[in-house]
């Protein structure tokens, strides 16, 4: 059974997503393209992409605290909460495997995403997507490579929802071993 | 104790205390949605403490409202009026 975070990333965010990839292909297939209109478009489809999996991954490590900390008496719960998000990666830092590994280990398991042979591209993905997140974001260098496109961005969404999939059923499987109940 | 148990959703900016933890004080800065066990709403709360604040996500059950008129007497109180 996948977690609310993960319906709503399917439900929700993954719709607002496919609605900003139609602007952009809009733009793309203009009678007469207007090259500054598609940048700006790419560069906003590559933050949305960015906040939305960002904000998936935060509602995924919420969700788990909530339900652990739902284990152990009333009035202990708000200190098991506030270790749960004191110093939290992704409240403010961008959802790098870095900043997971270092929020979701403290789910008391190693997380090694890479694991799943399925996740090596997508984990290159996620680093290029983060890397021009930044550069939209800062308006900072280009970096070298293959421009910013609808491609790219295509392959980077379908890339955070296979990881949205298989952080939702790690973290489903470990929150089940410490539980020994189905955590949602 | 004058605040009471809020039975209506919280909106961003209400006061709050913490139930079993009254000296954490403070104000909602975030709507997390139905994200705890059974689909209970969770709340960001900034808790103002000395010498830093700090963020907690809390369920809906376990925040009690403080009262408007609790704290204008409180603000009124530590501005010596």
């Amino acid at each position: 059974m996948p977690s609310a975070s993960l319906l709503q990333w399917r439900n929700d965010r993954m719709p607002r997503l496919h609605h900003v990839d139609l602007q952009c292909a809009a733009s793309l297939a203009a009678l007469a393209p207007n090259p500054q209109l598609i940048d700006e478009n790419l560069r906003g489809y590559v933050l949305l992409l960015s906040a939305h999996f960002q904000g998936f991954c935060r509602d995924l490590s919420t969700e788990a605290a909530q339900v652990i900390a739902s284990k152990v008496r009333r009035s202990l719960q708000p200190l098991i909460q506030s270790h749960f998000t004191a110093h939290r990666a992704i409240d403010r830092g961008n959802p790098t495997v870095e900043n997971l590994r270092k929020d979701f280990e403290r789910f008391g398991f190693t997380l090694n995403l890479a694991a799943d042979p399925a996740n090596v591209p997508r984990l290159q993905h996620l680093a290029a997507m983060n890397t021009w997140r930044n550069v939209a974001a800062h308006y900072g260098p280009i970096p070298p490579g293959a421009p910013l496109s609808l491609l790219s961005l295509q392959a980077w969404r379908n890339s955070c929802d296979g990881l949205a999939t298989s952080l939702d059923a790690l973290l489903y499987n470990e929150l089940r071993k410490l539980l020994r109940r189905a955590p949602w | 104790m004058a605040a009471k148990k809020a039975a209506q959703a919280f909106k961003l900016g209400d006061r709050v205390t913490v139930e079993y933890f009254p000296h954490w004080r403070g104000k909602i800065v975030e709507l997390r949605g139905p994200l705890a066990p059974g689909g209970m709403q969770v709340y960001g709360v900034r808790i103002r403490q000395k010498p830093k604040s700090f963020y907690v996500e809390l369920r809906e059950d376990q925040l009690i409202l403080i009262p408007e008129g609790e704290r204008s007497s409180s603000r009124k109180k530590s501005d010596g009026s």
